[in-house]
């Protein structure tokens, strides 16, 4: 069955064209070589396209960022921005199931697609000669997109598989997971992006209609052309496959706002087949990657976790040899999210003394904050980081698309180092005494509880 | 937390030897001009300036790798590799990490069967140092004790925190183990928890004054940098640096596998098994490796790969499905891998070893093979797009001792594979009959289905090695 039937999506799309003239990225760019020469418009049917031509090799890049994760979601359809980030590549009323791929790879693209809290996006990766095959499989899929259900069942097992691997056969990903569902009591982020089981197993093809007509459309996306490119070439492809395409209602906005967290929670993850423990703690941080404060939160768990050099590293790894590894990032997306800690142990390691290392590497950087050369540090491997993200089209493309979704301009990813530049020493421990609070964390444990077996080997049993 | 639709690990798994035909532009992809500088005392210099960003990547390999390995001390390379950050010239361990951080550098050693490495990547304004820093740790590294006694129990620890990860990180070092089995290219490069713990300091300083010196040094440089400069801080720190006293390692060839032989890795509980079937495949400079690599596209080295669309497409038995080639300087593996829950391990091997056996039978027809060579085509030019891309690319031309037109003129070879070569290329892969097969899941559950595919050996996921004992 056609979700969006070809005669609606034209009668629609005959009021279609661009509602502005392209517009060249302002002077803030200019540091960043080829950054002038991006342009980017918004269609009358409310999709943003932006364009980077940069011609190092004959290859070009087509993001689309719909937004769209599991924060959209609830109990039933969990795990379903997931899987249909899977059924995106199967069928359309115009192409069987998997002929996206095929016609893709022949030629010469690949493609990917990753699916978040917050974002689902698809990612071409192709020689710059194949750009008007990607545009005309992508206008397909965004109008066209089929559910055929022996295809639905046949992927709800190659999601299960990925779940197995990633979570279920891996210590990290279950105790993850199991802290996640813990720390939002309120908020959707306490939904696993890959979906509960029995939601995996019971999604219907009507969760997937609904959800495609709500959620990808052209006025829920931002697409982002990178590498080898005539901009006028792009926007005039965009014109044929894609501004005929309608504009849909506007997404049911997230308005639930986590409560604050009213003291620490623990969990203790058991598992049979485990030798290390794990000790991890997750900190609501306030803050969303559209913040003012985000360049804070980043540099904060830059001098928490980056490098041989950084605090929790030197302290659990290198000084005290409680832990194997050492580290700490913060989620950020829409809304506030998680700032993990966690440290993973030997065999036979002590969760008690990891736990009360970290609980005073934590207190310390909140009582006595971070020496100027530890600031500069974060600030230069920030630098690096956003330097070798301009390296390639792909980190291009990543950048203006993540810019545009959560800051609302994509010429705001050129002001990153200055923001970094701007942080100082006293908001970095103003936001550590204010966030890595005990009572503001879930705290979560895996303990392997099997008996330490003796090893077997059986040779030519057959 | 970001799901993936889809990982192929090494998607065009040999960038280096791999690239193509389809159109014109993507014919002219080829290495930037580079220059190389030998010094006296047999250090290969290879300068590839290119102004892109504010960035200088290095790439260094010293010969030799963890082939050198002592029997029984396999980890050896890899430990000592990474000791010589730990304290280097005038900095202790905590300065050398502090100097490269403060700097938003990286820098990481490691070892590869063939070659100790180093990666680094800085910005253009510390190359001085950051030079200066690799000269430290290659020629003055402090070897201190008490940072060995860490990094060997860290080594030790770290395999045990893998083993309750995810299984699909260690098939692979599984599956070498169990076809390499007493021949060198089984022995894991950073060693298994017996190995490691046999190693002492007086073994890592053994290593490097047989294996390391100046003659088995090449320093790889791409990126924003002034050449000028850079070559003489290069004469002036590494020109002096002697020679290693020992003889490069030497390994001959294994020979294919005939008939199978199946290893169980006993995982209680998983909940899924994860599994490769490999032989004998190919060596670097193989005549064939073009076709070789349109066969390994078309059978298991992209999405629409007959094995991923066999396991995942068509039956949805698995997340992923792939086949790869290891080309070393002796014959590596060809192999398959996937994974599939616990239930469904006989349906998804069955399955394999049928598409295996389509692929000799039936071949590749030519749109398939059309498709591949643009496919390779396509995907070529991003594996050079980089400083550090390039930086590895000319390092690992020159180990090998391969002219540039090893990748220059990779895509033209590609594009000219004749059908008849592609469908001579196809015994790269093994025929069924002739497979070394490796699980690792539940053996309470699926040790009955191994059995079925040949002479079983078991062992446990938390035995310490990664093949049974001997």
């Amino acid at each position: 069955m056609r979700l969006l039937p070809l005669a609606c999506a034209f009668a629609l799309g005959t009021a279609a064209f661009a509602a502005h003239a392209a517009t060249p990225a302002p002077s803030i760019s200019a540091s960043v070589p080829g950054s002038g020469a991006i342009v980017s418009k918004t269609l009358a049917n409310g999709l943003t396209i932006i364009v980077w031509p940069d011609h190092d090799i004959p290859s070009a890049n087509y993001y689309t960022f719909y937004k769209v994760g599991s924060r959209n979601e609830h109990a039933g359809i969990t795990g379903l921005a997931h899987f249909f980030e899977h059924m995106m590549f199967n069928g359309t009323t115009r192409r069987k199931p998997g002929e996206f791929d095929r016609t893709m790879e022949a030629a010469g693209g690949s493609n990917n697609a990753s699916t978040s809290n917050d974002l689902t996006i698809y990612t071409d990766w192709f020689p710059s000669s194949a750009l008007e095959t990607i545009f005309d499989l992508e206008g397909d899929r965004m109008a066209n997109l089929a559910f055929d259900p022996k295809v639905v069942e046949s992927e709800r097992g190659v999601v299960y598989s990925e779940r197995r691997s990633s979570v279920d056969n891996d210590s990290m990903g279950t105790l993850m997971e199991q802290m996640q569902a813990t720390a939002w009591l309120a908020h959707p982020y306490q939904i696993p992006t890959i979906g509960w089981p029995s939601d995996i197993e019971h999604w219907k093809s009507d969760d997937l209609r609904q959800f495609f007509k709500t959620y990808y459309a052209p006025n829920n996306a931002v697409l982002v052309v990178a590498g080898d490119v005539d901009p006028a070439q792009v926007f005039q492809l965009a014109d044929t496959y894609l501004a005929t395409l309608p504009r849909q209602p506007e997404p049911t906005p997230i308005t639930t706002v986590e409560p604050e967290q009213l003291g620490e929670r623990r969990i203790v993850v058991e598992r049979a087949d485990a030798q290390s423990p794990i000790v991890a703690y997750a900190f609501h941080s306030g803050i969303g990657a559209g913040s003012k404060d985000y360049p804070t939160l980043e540099l904060l768990t830059t001098i928490l976790a980056q490098g041989q050099s950084s605090r929790l590293h030197q302290r659990l790894v290198e000084k005290e040899q409680a832990a194997v590894d050492a580290g700490a990032f913060a989620e950020a997306g829409f809304d506030p999210g998680l700032l993990w800690v966690y440290a993973a142990l030997p065999p036979g390691g002590d969760t008690g003394k990891v736990e009360a290392l970290l609980d005073d590497e934590l207190a310390k950087i909140a009582r006595t904050g971070v020496s100027a050369a530890e600031l500069d540090k974060a600030r230069n491997l920030k630098l690096s980081e956003f330097w070798r993200e301009m390296a390639t089209i792909n980190g291009k493309a990543s950048a203006l698309g993540s810019y545009q979704v959560f800051n609302g301009d994509y010429r705001k990813a050129f002001a990153a180092p200055a923001a970094f530049e701007a942080v100082t020493a006293a908001r970095i421990q103003a936001l550590a005494a204010k966030v890595l609070r005990v009572q503001n964390r879930t705290t979560g444990l895996l303990k392997p509880t099997a008996a330490a077996e003796t090893t077997i080997t059986k040779e030519g049993a057959r | 937390m970001s799901r993936l639709r889809f990982v192929f690990a090494a998607l065009v798994a040999f960038a280096l030897g791999t690239a193509t035909a389809a159109s014109p532009s993507s014919q002219s992809i080829r290495l930037p001009d580079f220059q190389t500088v030998q010094l006296d005392n047999g250090v290969t210099l290879l300068l590839a300036p290119r102004k892109d960003v504010p960035m200088v990547a290095a790439t260094v390999l010293v010969r030799g790798g963890s082939l050198a390995d002592p029997a029984g001390k396999e980890g050896t390379a890899d430990l000592l590799a990474e000791l010589l950050s730990k304290g280097a010239g005038d900095r202790d361990a905590l300065a050398f990490a502090q100097t490269v951080d403060g700097a938003g550098g990286s820098l990481g050693f490691g070892s590869s069967s063939e070659a100790i490495t180093a990666n680094a990547q800085f910005l253009s304004r510390d190359s001085g140092l950051m030079l200066s820093l690799l000269a430290d740790a290659l020629l003055r590294p402090k070897m201190d004790a008490a940072e060995f006694d860490k990094l060997r129990k860290h080594a030790i620890d770290g395999i045990a925190a893998a083993k309750d990860g995810d299984p699909r990180r260690l098939i692979g070092t599984y599956s070498d183990a169990w076809l390499f089995r007493g021949h060198p290219y089984g022995r894991p490069d950073s060693g298994d928890e017996t190995s490691l713990a046999t190693i002492t300091l007086g073994d890592l300083q053994a290593f490097r004054q047989q294996q390391m010196g100046g003659d088995r040094l090449i320093i790889s440089i791409a990126g924003d940098f002034d050449p000028a400069s850079v070559t003489a801080q290069v004469r002036k720190d590494f020109g002096g640096w002697g020679k290693a006293s020992g003889a490069l390692p030497q390994v001959s060839a294994k020979a294919r596998e005939s008939g199978r032989r199946v290893l169980l890795v006993d995982k209680p509980g998983a909940t899924q098994t994860y599994f490769a079937l490999a032989n004998i495949g190919s060596q670097h400079g193989d005549p064939a490796r073009a076709a070789q690599d349109l066969v390994q596209t078309a059978f298991g080295g992209r999405f629409t790969s007959m094995l991923n669309t066999e396991l995942r497409v068509k039956s949805g038995l698995t997340y992923g499905a792939r086949s790869s080639i290891a080309r070393l300087r002796q014959p590596g593996d060809a192999s398959i891998t996937s994974f599939t829950k616990t239930e469904s391990t006989k349906a998804a091997i069955d399955l394999a070893i049928a598409t295996l056996d389509r692929l000799h039978q039936a071949g590749l027809d030519n749109t398939t093979l059309q498709s591949a060579k643009h496919y390779i085509a396509g995907q070529f030019p991003p594996s050079l797009e980089t400083a550090p891309q390039l930086a590895g690319a000319i390092a690992w031309l020159a180990l090998y001792g391969d002219c540039r037109d090893y990748i220059d003129g990779y895509l033209g070879q590609v594009a000219a594979a004749t059908p008849e070569q592609v469908a001579a290329a196809r015994t790269v892969f093994p025929d069924s009959r002739d497979l070394v097969l490796v699980a690792i899941g539940d053996a309470a559950k699926i040790r009955g289905v191994m059995r079925g595919y040949g002479p079983l050996t078991e062992m446990k996921i938390t035995d310490p090695r990664f093949s049974p004992t001997p």
